[in-house]
């Protein structure tokens, strides 16, 4: 499949990828705050706030706890990189991005999985009771959603018979008919459970409180600053982009250039970024809906997802 | 997935275990009953669907009980014995996601076990019977890690209904007189149950099953 | 019509204790029982000599075995009734249940007697599914009819349990249905003994193992055999008296019928190796865990009750030897241990009754003080231990003897061994509830004769049978050759 796309054309699109990701996060976690201020009545900050936040983030003076070590200060950057990684290989445009014979899905989950526990290092290495309260509250939930979304990416793998990403979204183009089976939507279902408790976001945990007893998240970055924070804040804005996108390729995959092509990309260009666009709508629109869930519940809700998930690999297993 | 025949029965069968593993998610009663009613129906609709397919009288009649009995009658049965109070399974033996877990092993057992068989029945029928013996192990699971009696009755009734769905799976059901009778027990069973169900609540009030230990060695 | 004749008598006798609310009636009932014995007997001579009888419509169908189950039931039946009316005119009197409850009490205890002569008459294992999951339903309340709160725990697990393990019997049916479909059979007649029988050769041996192995352990639940045993203890020590003796003495073995039936199936399909390997495994688990509790019991009744685990061990270790001397031997041994095991039930009713508690440490000296309980009470340990000249002194020998034939001498070691366990430990707790010297102002009335008769009634029987087994041995012998040709 590489011998189609000429390498300037696989660069070009690997560069828009990883630019898309990293000013799509900011503008996506604006855009999403500006839906939810809109729905509860009020006029909000402009969607491109976040991005002023991060520059003038960068430009403060950062402070470090006196305990700290180097992985206080290695975290930010690990979750940065491993997510840019999966911006470059991921199949958010084409099927065939530079790299794409590294996108196994496995590599993808642990890739997500390496940002998150590097956080939640960061977060322990401060000795603070905040940090170490977050970061076991983090794991708490990702013991489960990490296996969930992994063993639900493994439903689609089944029929496309590869667990290489970009050959599962070709091979799911190639036959649109797979998008309506049972293990499909129940996968989905499973990934979008994920999601919410990956990103932080309500009914798991609530991106905007400073409340001790029920930040998850934010107890674990309390002790970040400036240039740290921005790049805490960055890389968790991508994560959400990143996850969004995958979902998007994974599920509705219609738009990703199968063909090399100016054309094709700008179709593509444009379908992922529609696509992100209505489904951090929907997400917000979702956290309006509903209220938190009491901590002790949710390993019940990733549970759940876990458990749709591996009906959703038997079922591809079984019913092919 | 070619025909119609086979999506239907496996989005039906599918219910049925779907159904089985949100039991294990919910915790409180009025909402585990419309889970049993769900999945009652969805039992019915395998059964019609084999039915029809086979074209089947006996069939399609015994699934006209099924539906009437497991859809229906048995949930309000059940809905009964608790007695309309609002119930909830606070504090099963086995929280909520270990028990999620475990029926996600024991779905993965159900497949592995049921392989013989599923290849002895072949078709669409027989790669749908481990769902059927899926639910009835995650009817076990419900029946040792929850603590109300609601929900030990409603382990129970998952268990049959496992065993049911595959035997509308592997045999089109057994002869209709039989199946009668298997119905009419089931219904009994459940309404003895549920005067039990009664007597224990005004015996002890509100009761967790465990805290039943005057029967020992 | 004989058939239907015996299912319809214990209905009738129900139907009158529903209708007249009297006594009489409740006597009326235990003649009904009486009658069943009498037709039982008569069906057992007809079908050894002429061949299996059929009715319904082929529905019902009684060969030599069915008949010989016909004749235990009949006959204890008869000895639970009797005791039956003394149980509830005392519970009434002392005011422990109302005349209502005794009247359901009657009902269900017919419908119950009815229920477990439908599984043994049926042609067809639904039909002897269906019968066997109503004996379940119709003893629930009879097990919880005190309503202490012993008893409504005893009735719960008894039903929880016993519902599981039916519904894996049912499963196991559906798997040897599906078989008999496979090989030809027509849905109609697929689930009919005969054709099951007839067509063995051709079921698939993978599905047919898989199916044998469910149903062992589901109608294994019911039997009291290993892993499923738990409630028997619990549903036995609190069930009224007459109740305990039916369940002990014929239930269990009316469960293990339904077993025997498919092993004939199983045997002829796949050999005698499977279901050998398997009833071996439960028998000898099952004898070590009834060995290991009685040792600690404290209890009476639920001593009884893990002696009932045992002997059932011990039925399921003959019936894995599978030659027609081991099917007879148990057969024998469930009639002797249904005759035994019921009279020692219902002599403890009354023991209770007489000095207000179960527990073994609460009766002493019951030779002397109640002469007639107590040499009843002991005799009938002395027979359910298994010593001559009672019949289960013989058939234990016989079963020894086959196992002993087929290569299961280890088995039986096995088996003697966990048997001297429990009879060092049943003689412990008898020694201290029958010897020691009463206190010097006890004079205490002995029970009605009409009481003490069947009781006596119960071990003569047991005893004769053990010494003249010839009137049943052309009985036995036909019906150890339907299981094991």
């Amino acid at each position: 499949m590489t011998g189609a796309w000429p390498l300037p054309a696989v660069a070009a699109i690997s560069v828009l990828q990883v630019l898309g990701v990293v000013a799509g996060g900011p503008l996506l976690v604006g855009l999403m705050r500006k839906v939810r201020c809109r729905l509860e009545g009020r006029v909000g900050p402009p969607v491109h706030q976040p991005l002023l936040d991060l520059r003038k983030l960068a430009r403060r003076e950062r402070t470090r706890p006196d305990q700290a070590s180097w992985i206080f200060s290695a975290a930010p950057v690990v979750l940065v990189a491993t997510t840019l990684v999966i911006a470059l290989v991921a199949p958010l445009l084409a099927t065939d991005p530079a790299f794409g014979w590294s996108a196994d899905l496995f590599a993808l989950v642990y890739l997500l999985l390496v940002g998150s526990v590097a956080l939640a290092l960061g977060a322990l290495d401060t000795g603070t009771a905040f940090g170490g309260m977050g970061a076991s509250r983090a794991m708490t939930i990702g013991a489960l959603s990490e296996p969930a979304l992994l063993v639900a990416v493994l439903a689609l793998s089944v029929p496309a018979r590869s667990s290489n990403v970009p050959t599962i979204v070709a091979r799911s183009l190639a036959h649109p008919a797979w998008l309506a089976t049972p293990q499909r939507l129940l996968s989905l279902v499973a990934f979008l459970i994920v999601i919410v408790a990956e990103s932080g976001r309500l009914p798991v945990d609530n991106p905007s409180t400073h409340l001790e007893l029920t930040m998850v998240h934010e107890a674990m970055v309390l002790e970040y600053s400036g240039a740290d924070l921005a790049l805490v804040k960055l890389g968790e804005s991508m994560r959400l982009v990143v996850l969004l996108a995958l979902f998007a390729d994974l599920f509705v995959p219609w738009g990703v250039a199968t063909a090399p092509g100016v054309g094709h990309v700008a179709v593509a260009v444009v379908a992922i970024a529609a696509k992100v666009t209505a489904l951090g709508i929907a997400l917000a629109v979702f956290e309006v809906a509903v209220a938190k869930l009491r901590l002790f519940r949710v390993p019940e809700l990733t549970a759940g997802a876990f458990v749709l998930a591996v009906l959703a690999v038997v079922s591809a297993l079984v019913v092919p | 997935m070619t025909s119609a025949y086979s999506s239907t029965l496996t989005l039906a069968a599918g219910a049925v275990l779907i159904c089985a593993v949100v039991v294990l998610w919910v915790t409180s009663v009025r909402s585990v009953l419309r889970v049993v009613a769900t999945q009652g129906f969805a039992l019915g609709c395998v059964a019609m669907t084999v039915g029809v397919h086979m074209g089947d009288a006996g069939l399609m009649a015994t699934a006209a009980v099924v539906l009437g009995v497991k859809g229906l009658a048995v949930p309000v049965l059940i809905g009964r014995a608790a007695g309309g109070a609002p119930d909830r399974e606070r504090r099963p033996l086995v929280n909520v996601p270990a028990s999620l877990v475990a029926s996600a092993a024991l779905i993965v057992v159900a497949f592995a076990a049921a392989r013989g068989v599923a290849t002895f029945v072949g078709a669409t029928n027989g790669a749908l019977v481990p769902v059927g013996i899926a639910t009835l192990l995650v009817g076990f699971l419900v029946l040792v890690s929850r603590r109300r009696p609601i929900f030990q009755m409603v382990g129970l009734l998952l268990v049959d209904n496992g065993v049911a769905l595959v035997a509308f799976l592997c045999t089109a059901g057994v002869p209709f007189l039989i199946e009668l009778g298997v119905s009419l027990d089931v219904l009994l069973g459940v309404v003895v149950l549920m005067v039990l169900a009664q007597r224990l609540r005004s015996e002890f009030g509100d009761l967790d099953l465990d805290e039943l230990r005057e029967l020992h060695d | 019509m004989v058939l239907e004749l015996i299912l319809a008598l214990p209905l009738l006798g129900g139907a009158a204790v529903a209708g007249w609310r009297d006594h009489a009636a409740r006597w009326l009932a235990v003649a009904t029982n009486g009658a069943t014995l009498a037709l039982g007997v008569w069906v057992a001579v007809r079908v050894v000599r002429n061949g299996p009888l059929t009715g319904a419509e082929g529905v019902l169908r009684a060969d030599a075995l069915s008949a010989f189950m016909v004749v235990v039931i009949g006959a204890i039946s008869l000895l639970a009734s009797w005791l039956g009316v003394r149980t509830m005119a005392l519970e009434v009197a002392g005011g422990r249940c109302s005349p209502r409850r005794a009247t359901a009490y009657g009902v269900l205890v017919q419908a119950f007697v009815a229920a477990m002569l439908l599984a043994v008459l049926a042609a067809n294992v639904g039909v002897l599914w269906v019968a066997v999951e109503a004996t379940t339903v119709v003893t629930v309340f009879l097990v919880g009819h005190r309503r202490t709160r012993g008893a409504l725990e005893a009735s719960w697990k008894y039903l929880v349990i016993c519902s599981v393990g039916i519904a894996l019997a049912f499963f196991g049916t559906v798997l040897v249905y599906l078989c008999a479909l496979r090989a030809g059979g027509h849905s109609a007649s697929a689930l009919d003994w005969t054709s099951l029988v007839a067509g063995a050769r051709h079921l698939d041996p993978s599905v047919l193992r898989l199916g044998f192995a469910l149903v062992v352990l589901g109608y294994g639940t019911k039997v009291g055999l290993v892993p499923l045993h738990s409630w028997l203890p619990d549903a036995h020590s609190q069930a009224p008296a007459p109740v305990s003796a039916l369940m002990s003495g014929v239930l269990l073995t009316v469960a293990f019928y339904a077993i025997l039936r498919f092993k004939a199936v199983t045997d002829a399909a796949l050999g005698p190796g499977f279901s050998r390997t398997l009833l071996v495994v439960v028998a000898l688990s099952s004898l070590a865990v009834a060995a290991s509790l009685l040792l600690t019991q404290r209890d009476y009744k639920r001593m009884l009750a893990y002696h009932s685990i045992e002997h059932m061990g011990l039925v399921a270790l003959g019936a894995a030897a599978g030659i027609p001397l081991a099917i007879a031997a148990v057969l024998l041994h469930i009639l002797g241990h249904g005759l035994a095991k019921s009279v020692l039930f219902l002599t403890s009713g009354e023991i209770m009754a007489a000095e207000g508690t179960s527990r073994i440490d609460g009766v002493h000296a019951l030779l002397a003080r109640r002469p007639t309980l107590g040499g009843v009470f002991g005799t009938g340990l002395v027979a359910l231990l298994g010593l001559p000249p009672f019949s289960l002194f013989s058939s234990e020998l016989l079963m020894a003897r086959a196992e002993f034939q087929v290569g299961l001498g280890w088995a039986a070691v096995a088996a003697l061994a966990a048997m001297v366990v429990i009879f060092v430990a049943v003689v412990g707790h008898a020694r201290h509830m029958l010897l020691g010297a009463p206190g010097p102002t006890e004079v205490l009335a002995p029970p009605p004769a009409w009481v003490a008769a069947p009781l006596v009634a119960g071990l003569v029987a047991c005893g004769l049978i053990g010494v003249f087994a010839w009137p049943l041995s052309g009985l036995l012998h036909a019906a150890a050759h339907v299981v094991a040709p």
